[in-house]
């Protein structure tokens, strides 16, 4: 699953799919079809604007959607939120996706890995957060020899 | 990572292509976990798996990209073709549609892959041969039309899985030996992994220099 999430799309395919989508839009109609590959194009990108915009395009989509496209919607959108780090959000699609097909083993590879990402964010963020408090202790202590030295 | 020890010294990349149902998955999860994955959904787009097999003494890997066989996802799923020294053409031997799809499989394959990528077409569902469909000479001429190697497999009971991928990967390697796989190609879809850290670097993966960083 990794393999799959962190996978890039070459800027070819990105170009053809955007010429394809813009084709359409220019036209006044967008089909689903355009406007899905353009979106999983879009959330492999390695540019976090395009994975928005990836987004944008694939909550747009979530309500037209057929049973069987809607799935590939909330599996997207929670890659490309995992990509950007919004891990919550992530879980949030993947755990739709879930409640509909409780068996579905990308899904729950998926939601592993972004409870996995998710852990491991919060241990780093504890250690930063440690490290900001040692600083700020440390900085309290030397302003206290400063001012304990202009006062010598 | 660049710099870890292999264990193994080639990488081969695999694509799965086929119908939607014929078990492209099902073949995936029996080679990489040894197990049949009943009432399996339809992939969403792509799954990725690896294992690591032996070919004449040599250890290589196997990056395998499992694409999902409906419709909409084909136009992108042609992506993954691109680089690929090895791909399973899957049919199912109990659905004769399937079969009669293979020449719009065959061309994307041709047209996306390099001149030398390994096609091996599997007739899958093998074990259900009271259903049978496609006759295994009908499929077996049509391999030797288009030069390519053919097996029939289940996935259901392992049947010959092993073999699919073995198959192609020996027919990689010998291609190699023979030097009409040529590694430097940019899209041959193998990398070689020198053992010995002398060896040379990889020339696709450019280690640039660091420049004035002093963090």
């Amino acid at each position: 699953m990794e393999a799959v999430v962190n996978e890039v799309v070459s800027p070819e395919d990105l170009l053809k799919f955007e010429k394809k989508y813009n084709g359409e839009f220019t036209k006044g109609r967008v089909s689903k079809g355009t406007q899905f590959e353009y979106a999983w194009c879009l959330i492999r990108s390695k540019y976090s604007p395009d994975i928005k915009k990836g987004i944008l395009l694939l909550e747009e989509l979530v309500p037209k959607g057929t049973k069987d496209e809607l799935r590939d919607y909330l599996f997207y959108l929670a890659v490309a939120n995992y990509r950007l780090k919004e891990y919550e959000k992530g879980l949030k699609y993947i755990r739709t996706l879930l409640k509909n097909e409780p068996n579905n083993n990308q899904a729950l590879e998926l939601e592993k890995l972004i409870n996995n990402a998710m852990k491991k964010d919060g241990l780093v963020g504890m250690a930063i957060v440690g490290g900001i408090g040692l600083g700020v202790a440390g900085l309290a202590g030397l302003i206290g020899l400063a001012v304990a030295k202009s006062k010598s | 990572m660049a710099t870890a020890p292999y264990n193994y010294s080639y990488i081969f990349k695999y694509i799965i292509i086929g119908d939607m149902g014929v078990g492209k998955s099902c073949l995936l999860h029996q080679f990489t976990e040894k197990k049949f994955m009943a009432d399996c959904p339809h992939t969403i787009g792509v799954e990725f798996g690896t294992r690591i097999i032996e070919v004449s003494g040599q250890k290589i890997k196997l990056q395998i990209w499992d694409t999902a066989g409906q419709e909409r996802f084909r136009a992108v799923t042609r992506s993954y073709y691109r680089g690929a020294a090895g791909a399973l053409m899957v049919y199912d031997i109990t659905r004769r549609s399937t079969y009669n799809h293979l020449s719009s499989w065959l061309t994307d394959a041709r047209n996306l892959t390099n001149p030398n990528t390994v096609i091996i077409l599997i007739g899958n569902k093998a074990d259900l041969d009271a259903q049978r469909d496609v006759t295994y000479e009908e499929a077996k001429q049509f391999a030797e039309e288009n030069g390519l190697l053919f097996l029939e497999a289940s996935a259901k009971t392992g049947e010959n899985v092993e073999d699919a991928f073995l198959e192609a990967a020996k027919k990689i390697y010998q291609n190699i030996q023979d030097g009409s796989l040529d590694l430097n190609a940019a899209e041959s879809g193998v990398q070689h992994k020198p053992s010995a850290p002398q060896g040379g670097r990889i020339t696709n993966e450019p280690q640039p220099q660091r420049e004035g960083c002093g963090c």
